[in-house]
């Protein structure tokens, strides 16, 4: 492993000689990995891979320089299926965000949005996908037509993003570089979808594909290659050659900075340079920077010991902030900086009180707003930030992050103050003043008032943080046990509603803006486990579950219906913040720290990571967004 | 004797059938099934999945359908030698398992031999030399063998040997070889770092052993013929070499039978541990995540081996020692 980084080191830093030595020329600033193809012809030479109007990176010179080619990058995965995290950490979207959440073409070189209804995408002429045949719109029409509405490949019809009120898009294909999606109404999921850390691929490589389709093959043919192949049958072929996302098809060809040569099952997967990626920088040189790309497969749990051996490049992912300070510690050794990025989740760990939970006593109480606003006032968040975090993060109701534009003061403190007197007087408000000899309050049906919470077992820092949790509580009069399961089985508990309370993450998106969906605020979808029975009523169209019978929560569900129907940006802020007062207000649950760490260890030969930065699914892609293209390996010796 | 194998060989076709119903059932305990596993586990990342999508799946893979016609359906396709779709890996369960398991075996053959190497002097030694200095001092050498879980021998010795000489223990060969064809560079690179999990997954086996050996060997030592023949003056090491070592090899052939499915599977934790890219790791993803159909087809292979290896033994028995009969058993 050592050996390969260094050797493509001393290539890179010869390239960067050559380059320093003799003004740049086209076939010098060849990628050293390429040279060789390209001068037997097997590629063509650089200028004729790229776009005729290749993305140019923003270079600012300080956070960001211009690089050499060349080197390894190693980093660690637990599984064969997170390869996918390739696509996200490439993050080549027809549409991405750029750092400041703005909507930017990215594989596309223009689009046009008019009023959320109409969208018309502009391709780069002469770009290529990774095996290089051109990327057109007809790429787009074989999704469109012989994907998206083949009854064979997609039997439950176009994805729900597609659709407004029921109603997909129409979708034209005027030139082999325009393509256009019209709605009769807004769509303004359709963006957000594009720019996904896990996309709406809306195309795909037609040349490829097109020989396991039966529309283009024939049934006979087509039938014939699937029992060849042991598939069900051709879509069943079909739909395993064309994983865009798992990334686990080494020939089919893709948009990537980094192509992915092994096919699973493997213990280390290795990606190429894209030849044709359409990115450059300032210097008009292609992009990525690093030659390859190694995943090494490794125990979830083995990732934070190797990562501190000094067995990768640049590794967030399976290391927790309970592994800071090991890693730290093991810096000089294996010659890495864990930088702590900043995590954008609404609450790293929320309570939620289950308002569909069975028990008809608790049930009431958990509806009533006062007992939840009781129970918030008896969290001490800051101790548990100080315990626990160290004193890294900051106490917070579960609510936007204060990046976001969204965010107001109230709903990060409203009744988030520990405050055991307004708690108790809460709590006697309601009538639950009997105590028995511990101090414990009594339920009117005279049961101790105990709260159950259910974990997934997972993490020792939600121990942590209930055990301190439960100091409080005391205070105010009520007992709280844990109970640990297993994943599977807590969300079948919660969602039956044998769970009264539950502990997990808090909102994923923390940074929203209004042209997110907030549908995390809205009972939506059975796996919001403060009201899964609600969410199940309505994800199942009112087929399964419960409909919501709380004002506030029926008034959740009608702004979101209300965000997508919207015309503007000001009026989704508007519902947004409505949302996020409810919430603030209504304690439907109760967060506790926000913005903790999230260690990133980083090789001392890695430039351009930036220093702090936000670490986060979406937006953000993880390292998507900051472009790992850009990084580049030093010739400096690690240690 | 045919007739015995043509008995034994059918009985084995209903043992088979109980045990994949037991290792159907088993795995369809847990709730949910895989495709609920993998949603648990794309959310606890952040990550969102659709609905949709999942819908096609659950239709695409069969888990919409009653578990008995799943279970027929697995069953069915094991005749015609289809063990079923890996939900994880997307592919044919006979893809997924095939490098993994010539590794695997080039590992648990390593290994029996080495225990078999350290164990057999070391058992005869402790048996002849019965409650001296060295019976003892090697006796508590096996137990601390044997006492010492191998998953922590394994997570020292990964440390230590990181610390002081900068290996890297997980894998089993240089990174540059794993996916390159079998060279006789890569089998050097192969046996250069298979060592380690050898002597980790080796002791625990190694101090069981010694303390059979020595039993065994034990046992027959007591015995008259062996004083009959020592009386008639036969110097101790062919004494030793002609009797009573050759009935006292009697267990390793019925070992057989439990070593078959060993050389298989691997040590399964040790193997997760050491992240050795042997089938032990992937046989206990898939029953965790719940991949049935991978985990199922494998479990059965198990079971076919040990089924097999128990035949294989008693034949060889029967062969090898003259006292056990066939007939003896089923005539009753």
């Amino acid at each position: 492993m050592k050996y390969g980084f260094r050797s493509g080191v001393v290539l890179g830093l010869c390239a960067w000689l050559a380059l320093v030595a003799v003004p740049a020329t086209a076939a010098l600033d060849e990628p050293p990995m390429l040279v060789e193809a390209v001068k037997e012809g097997k590629l063509p030479p650089m200028a004729a891979r790229l776009p005729a109007k290749p993305l140019v990176v923003p270079f600012d010179g300080k956070a960001r320089v211009p690089g050499k080619y060349g080197g390894d990058l190693r980093m660690l995965m637990a599984k064969d299926r997170d390869i996918r995290m390739m696509v996200v950490y490439g993050y080549a979207r027809l549409v991405g965000y750029n750092e400041k959440l703005e909507f930017v073409p990215d594989l596309l070189e223009s689009f046009e949005n008019v009023g959320d209804r109409d969208f018309t995408f502009r391709l780069r002429p002469g770009h290529r996908w990774s095996d290089g045949a051109p990327f057109t719109s007809e790429d787009f029409r074989y999704y469109w037509e012989d994907i998206a509405n083949n009854k064979a490949l997609s039997p439950l019809g176009l994805p729900n993003v597609l659709l407004v009120n029921g109603k997909g898009p129409r979708v034209t294909f005027p030139d082999p570089l325009t393509v256009r999606y019209t709605w009769d109404e807004p769509n303004p999921l359709f963006l957000p979808a594009l720019a996904g850390p896990s996309p709406l691929f809306i195309y795909r490589p037609a040349h490829y594909l097109k020989q396991f389709h039966a529309r283009h093959i024939g049934e006979d043919k087509a039938k014939a290659l699937a029992t060849e192949k042991k598939a069900r049958n051709w879509a069943g072929l079909h739909h395993k050659k064309d994983e865009q996302y798992r990334f686990d098809n080494p020939d089919l060809p893709t948009l990537e900075p980094w192509v992915n040569l092994t096919a699973p099952p493997a213990t280390r997967f290795v990606f190429h340079r894209n030849p044709y990626f359409h990115r450059v920088d300032t210097a008009g040189r292609q992009l990525p920077y690093i030659d390859r790309v190694l995943i090494g497969i490794a125990d979830e749990k083995l990732v934070p010991a190797k990562t501190g051996a000094g067995e990768v490049d640049l590794q967030a992912r399976y290391l927790r902030f309970d592994d800071y300070t090991f890693l730290k510690k093991n810096e000089k050794r294996s010659g890495f900086d864990v930088r702590l990025w900043e995590t954008v989740k609404g609450s790293q760990i929320a309570l939620y009180p289950n308002l569909n939970t069975q028990d008809p006593a608790w049930r009431t109480l958990m509806r009533d707003v006062r007992f939840r606003r009781a129970l918030s006032l008896a969290m001490n968040r800051h101790e548990i930030n100080q315990v626990v975090f160290f004193g890294l993060a900051k106490p917070s109701n579960n609510t936007v992050l204060p990046a976001s534009p969204l965010f107001e003061p109230e709903f990060r403190t409203a009744w988030a103050r520990f405050d055991v007197k307004a708690a108790n007087a809460l709590l006697d408000e309601i009538g639950l003043t009997r105590r028995n000899a511990d101090g414990v309050r009594l339920l009117p049906d005279g049961r101790p008032l105990e709260v159950v919470i259910d974990t997934a077992g997972e993490s020792t820092e939600e121990t942590d943080v209930l055990e301190l949790i439960r100091d409080g509580w005391r205070q105010a009069g009520i007992a709280l046990f844990s109970r640990p399961s297993q994943r599977e089985i807590f969300r079948k508990r919660v969602f039956s509603g044998q769970s009264m309370m539950s502990v997990w993450q808090g909102l994923n998106n923390g940074l929203a803006t209004a042209d997110m969906s907030p549908e995390e605020l809205a009972p939506v979808k059975q796996e919001q486990l403060q009201w899964p029975l609600w969410g199940n009523h309505v994800e199942s169209h009112g087929k399964g579950g419960q409909p919501p019978d709380l004002p506030e929560a029926k008034e959740l569900l009608a702004l979101y219906e209300a965000w997508q129907k919207a015309p503007d940006s000001a009026e989704r802020a508007r519902i947004w913040r409505r949302m996020l007062a409810i919430h603030a207000e209504q304690q439907f649950t109760l967060g506790t720290v926000t913005g903790n760490p999230q260690p990133v260890v980083v090789s001392r030969a890695l430039r351009n990571v930036p220093p702090k930065a936000l670490y986060n699914w979406d937006p953000g892609a993880y390292f998507g967004i900051h472009r790992p293209d850009t990084f580049w390996l030093d010739a400096a010796p690690r240690s | 004797m045919f007739s015995y194998v043509f008995r034994r060989i059918l009985v084995m076709i209903p043992t088979l059938v109980a045990i994949s119903l037991i290792i159907f059932l088993i795995i369809q305990l847990p709730p949910g099934d895989y495709l609920e596993s993998y949603i648990a586990e794309l959310q606890a990342q952040g990550e969102s999945v659709d609905p949709q999508k999942i819908a096609f799946l659950r239709e695409h893979y069969g888990l919409d359908r009653p578990m008995w016609q799943q279970y027929v359906q697995w069953v069915a396709g094991m005749f015609r030698g289809d063990f079923g779709y890996s939900f994880e890996f997307n592919m044919p369960v006979s893809e997924v398992i095939g490098d993994r398991l010539l590794l695997t075996m080039v590992v648990s053959f390593v290994t029996v031999l080495f225990t078999w190497a350290i164990a057999f002097p070391i058992g005869v030694y402790s048996a002849t030399h019965q409650y001296s200095w060295g019976d003892y001092g090697l006796t508590l050498l096996g137990f601390l063998g044997i006492a010492i879980p191998n998953f922590m021998l394994a997570l020292v010795m990964m440390y230590l040997a990181n610390v002081w000489f900068g290996t890297s223990i997980g894998g089993l060969m240089d990174p540059e070889f794993i996916d390159k064809p079998w060279t006789w560079e890569k089998w050097k690179s192969l046996f250069a770092h298979i060592w380690i999990p050898v002597i980790v997954i080796g002791t625990g086996g190694t101090a069981g052993m010694i303390r059979k050996v020595r039993a065994n060997l034990l046992d027959e030592l007591q015995k008259q013929y062996v004083v009959t023949g020592r009386a008639k003056g036969l110097p101790p090491g062919k004494l030793l070499r002609k009797y009573p070592m050759r009935l006292a090899l009697n267990f390793f052939i019925s070992d057989i039978g439990s070593l078959l499915p060993a050389v298989i599977s691997g040590a399964e934790i040790t193997a997760v541990v050491l992240s050795l890219p042997t089938t032990g790791p992937m046989l206990l993803a898939a029953l965790k995540s719940q991949d049935m159909y991978l985990a199922g087809s494998f479990l059965m292979f198990l079971a076919l081996m040990i089924v097999v290896g128990v035949l294989i033994s008693d034949l060889a028995l029967a062969a090898l020692d003259p006292r056990i009969r066939l007939e003896g058993g089923v005539a009753r």
